[in-house]
């Protein structure tokens, strides 16, 4: 049993770490997202209706009284849930736990589309393919061989660009070493102007965002329904784009 | 007026459903026929012969070793070599009208994966899996065959077989292969 506790904490245990301090409010994440991880763009009328898709979107609060008023930025995407609302209401297992990335794993081809994950997830991190959208000419041209393309009927979310760390795993294995920090690097921290997104195993105490989730600043988006968020937000004095 | 027969025993619905059936047999029988047989190449490629001139895969599918695809040969490729080659027959005077002109041949892919599942060969190649484990016995085929029963079991059965208990975990994830 010991054995199998010290081979736990070994495993790649991934989580990110958003410093909300210097995020600010650009979106480059989330376009850098959408190109990624080939998410259709719905265009203005479906997104009044409320069907855009982003996995990732920027939530922006006014702080102090008109008018001396300033924008706070916060980055929400998939929290990556340790013990996750989304997972147990799936009646055909399309969204699970994964054992080896210790991520919430959303199976494409398994999806039927009942939409009880979204419905369940407190943080609105997932969108659903009302429609199959059409990517306007050049972007058709640029979709990533690495990802699914989703059709029409299924629920999609953050993977933590999984595609990355697979690839990241076995491109360490072809070298003939373990995968180090800084090797897995998700589509929204390489965009990230200021750098305000890392991402890295929280499992070993040594890598960059364990040493930042251990920060003062730390807290995790409705921590108090014990969903075990792997994403930390970190939040003090405001030194940026206020 | 109005008729006695019940709707199912009337001649013309039953017919009318017989055909109905008939087309969809005919559509699934025909759908799996045309995915088993090899589709037809621009040239009639004989990789048996290739093969036993001494050319080794990885000479003209060069990406196996390194990257997710195997990617098929560039007519250069070709070229290289038959362009000291006399070209005695029709096949060869097609390879030579492509080399000449400096036109790509239009390959068809056999050996492809549905849209929503990841294959890479690099790390199965590493692992020292023979290219005939999954791609049958080229060496006797001269164009190149699909291989039958290649579905999600058959991936998992050899998975389980390859690897320790342990590996296993990682080896039937899902995300391993589908994102």
């Amino acid at each position: 049993m010991t054995e199998l506790l010290a081979k736990e904490a070994q495993d790649e245990k991934w989580g990110m770490v958003i410093d909300l301090d210097i995020c600010s409010g650009c979106q480059a994440c989330v376009t850098a997202c959408s190109m990624e991880n080939n998410i259709p763009f719905v265009g203005e009328d479906e997104m009044a209706y409320g069907r855009g898709m982003q996995w990732m979107r920027i939530r922006r609060y006014w702080e102090g009284e008109y008018p001396e008023v300033t924008p706070d930025h916060q980055p929400m995407l998939c929290q990556q849930c340790g013990s996750a609302p989304c997972e147990p209401v799936c009646p055909v297992f399309a969204t699970l736990h994964s054992e080896v990335e210790k991520i919430n794993l959303q199976v494409y081809n398994r999806c039927i589309g009942t939409r009880y994950c979204a419905n369940n997830c407190p943080y609105h991190a997932r969108t659903f393919n009302w429609f199959d959208y059409e990517i306007p000419a050049p972007m058709n041209s640029y979709l990533n061989p690495d990802v699914t393309v989703r059709r029409r009927g299924v629920m999609e979310k953050c993977t933590f660009c999984v595609q990355r760390i697979v690839k990241g795993r076995q491109q360490a294995s072809a070298e003939g070493r373990e995968i180090e920090d800084g090797d897995v690097t998700p589509a929204c921290a390489q965009a990230c102007p200021t750098d305000a997104i890392t991402f890295g195993n929280l499992s070993d105490p040594e890598s960059r965002v364990s040493k930042m989730v251990r920060s003062d600043r730390a807290y995790k988006e409705l921590e108090n329904l014990g969903t075990e968020p792997r994403v930390t937000y970190l939040k003090g004095g405001k030194s940026y784009g206020g | 007026m109005k008729s006695s027969i019940p709707l199912w025993q009337r001649s013309s619905v039953r017919i009318v459903g017989a055909l109905v059936l008939l087309i969809l047999l005919g559509g699934a029988v025909g759908g799996i026929y045309y995915t088993q047989i090899p589709p037809e190449q621009p040239i009639p490629f004989p990789h048996n012969f290739h093969i036993g001139v001494g050319a080794q895969c990885s000479y003209c599918h060069t990406g196996a070793a390194t990257g997710p695809n195997a990617g098929l040969p560039t007519t250069d490729k070709c070229w290289g070599c038959h362009q000291q080659i006399e070209p005695r027959n029709d096949n060869l005077k097609l390879v030579a009208s492509y080399g000449s002109e400096g036109k790509q041949i239009p390959w068809v892919p056999v050996a492809i994966q549905p849209d929503f599942v990841v294959f890479s060969h690099q790390p199965h190649i590493n692992a020292e899996l023979t290219c005939e484990t999954c791609h049958g016995d080229v060496a006797r085929m001269t164009v190149a065959e699909p291989q039958k029963g290649q579905n999600m079991g058959w991936c998992l059965d050899c998975h389980q077989k390859m690897s320790t208990p342990e590996e296993f975990v990682l080896l039937s994830d899902c995300a391993t292969c589908h994102y």
